[in-house]
């Protein structure tokens, strides 16, 4: 994750180069190394590097990084003859790498040509079985041809042997979550709360899941997740203060019949409900009348 | 002890200097040799599972009572049940490194292939000393020792009279043989200094066994006591939300 003073001098950084202001190199090492996605840029100055043969050998031995980032900025941006351009030159230069290698089958990705990809990959990872850039690539792939139940078997048995990968657990969860398999997106979400437990957005994630669910036992419990993302927000959330109300009135709903007492505390229900309007009369002032229009049928 | 020894000249041109350089030229050319002969080591995949097994095992003792009660149960049946636990080690299966090592040719041949490269140089510099430059001489250092020193700073000089501050040429290849560390991260770059001592360490401790941290972390999570810590996040939640509305 990318931190804000991280961030903020990024985009510092990214504002002087835009102005011609120099750096272009430090902002490219900056961006591979906070693995954040801005191919276009990388493309336009990484190109001005590359084209300059004075510069690009002041690089010395970094000069083929470079040309691996442009490449894929380059795929990314769908400017393949450049990215076939750079994968050209790599090639030359180290024929045997498997680097290259995964560079040219992402190349095939991108033309759409998924078979010759597919094969290009699993012949690499006959060579390295424990690539895992090379596994999410033919996930991604499984996923970007629609093909979404045997993107998440991949995915599944990519998970077996790299179990400590969050970022692949969150990709699980989201993929169960678009084919509607919630109790596997909320295993999913629970791996990832337990990961890193302080992250309000799993927190969130996995009470909308189990809201979903349904279930007098799993609206309460969804409850208390909205509960805890509220905590660990400051209550900034609106989705988490949303969530609080439709839990309680859902929770109402549920148990009216069982004539159960009511021990879930109403009290944060007005207060997440009081917290949205002021809220929104501070953003939103004209939408202030649909809400308090929605939150009153949810009492009823 | 009252007049100092003075030592010859020719003794620093063709003592001193020489045993420098080739000390320095021949742990240059060990560090390329050792690199040539360095095979890329294929990662097992049962090893890596392991460690992530442990990884993962280690994040649910960690935050486990941000996890409903019933999830973290199961869980914890699925690492350490004693059927087919991830964490759970068969009694029989828990081989140990040395026979491990016997069994799998590459890693013999690969301690092999690093004891040579450390010991060949080493017996043969020495031999060469030995023959050539016993009994000098070489240096002296410009402040005085106790004679605690003697045995590291004379070795092959077996006269108790003479100052401790003089080193003798054997006990100046020792000298550079574990002083060099410094000199050689910065010719060859910080991580690829050669160092024996370090070496020497790691093949002590060569023998560790995965399976060991697999059978404590799992009687870590076996202690574990599960409390659900979100029932009070609620109450927390609605001092929050009275601290925003105010």
């Amino acid at each position: 994750m990318v931190s804000k003073t991280e961030e903020t001098q990024l985009n510092r950084l990214e504002n002087q180069v835009d102005n011609g202001g120099g750096g272009a190199w430090e902002y490219l090492c900056l961006v591979r190394k906070l693995k954040v996605r801005r191919s276009e840029k990388v493309l336009k100055h990484g190109l001005s590097i590359l084209n300059d043969p004075k510069k690009r050998s002041a690089l010395g031995p970094e000069e083929w990084t470079l040309y691996e980032q442009v490449a894929i900025a380059a795929m990314d941006c769908q400017c393949l003859d450049v990215a076939k351009d750079c994968i050209k030159v790599l090639m030359k230069k180290f024929p045997e790498s498997k680097r290259v290698g995964r560079l040219n089958g992402m190349l095939l990705e991108a033309k759409g040509s998924w078979a010759e990809a597919e094969k290009a990959y699993s012949s690499l990872l006959e060579d390295s079985p424990l690539d895992q850039v090379i596994h999410k690539r033919r996930i991604s792939m499984a996923k970007a041809q629609g093909n979404i139940s045997e993107a998440i078997e991949l995915l599944n048995k990519y998970l077996e042997i790299f179990m400590a990968d969050h970022e692949a657990w969150r990709e699980l969860a989201e993929l169960h979550v678009s084919l509607q398999m919630y109790k596997q997106a909320a295993f999913c979400y629970e791996e990832l709360i337990l990961s890193q437990p302080t992250v309000p957005l799993y927190h969130l994630a996995y009470a909308d899941v189990l809201y979903t669910l349904g279930g007098l036992e799993n609206l309460q419990t969804a409850q208390k997740y909205y509960a805890s993302t509220i905590d660990l927000t400051g209550g900034k959330n609106t989705r988490a203060l949303f969530g609080i109300c439709l839990c309680t009135s859902a929770i109402a709903q549920v148990s009216k019949g069982r004539n159960k007492e009511d021990k879930e505390s109403p009290e944060l229900q007005s207060l997440a409900a009081t917290a949205l309007e002021k809220d929104y009369k501070q953003r939103a002032a004209d939408k202030l009348d649909l809400l308090t229009r929605a939150l009153r049928s949810l009492k009823n | 002890m009252a007049e100092d020894l003075v030592l010859d000249t020719a003794i620093r041109d063709w003592v001193l200097i020489p045993l420098s350089v080739v000390m320095v030229l021949i742990g240059i050319l060990r560090y390329f040799v050792s690199k040539l002969m360095r095979s890329s080591q294929v990662p097992d995949p049962k090893i890596v599972k392991e460690g992530q097994v442990i990884v993962r095992a280690r994040n649910l003792r960690a935050a486990a009572n941000f996890i409903p009660p019933k999830s973290f149960l199961s869980r914890r049946v699925y690492f350490s049940n004693e059927e087919n636990g991830l964490l759970f080690v068969p009694k029989g299966q828990t081989q140990n490194a040395q026979a491990q090592m016997f069994s799998d040719p590459n890693m013999a041949m690969d301690m092999m292939k690093k004891n040579l490269s450390m010991i060949i140089p080493q017996t043969l510099t020495f031999a060469w000393v030995n023959f050539f430059f016993s009994g000098f001489v070489a240096a002296k250092i410009p402040f005085p020792l106790t004679q605690r020193f003697r045995s590291m700073l004379q070795n092959g000089i077996d006269l108790s009279t003479v100052d401790v501050s003089y080193v003798s040429s054997r006990s100046w290849y020792f000298l550079n043989l574990f002083g060099l560390r410094g000199l050689f991260s910065l010719i060859l770059g910080e991580e690829n200094a050669t160092d024996d001592t370090q070496r020497m360490m790691q093949m002590s401790g060569f023998g560790f066994d995965p399976s060991k941290s697999l059978g404590a972390e799992k009687d870590g999570l076996d202690i574990v006591q599960h409390e659900w810590a979100l029932p009070k996040f609620e109450h927390r939640a609605e001092a929050v939300l009275k601290k925003l509305i105010r």
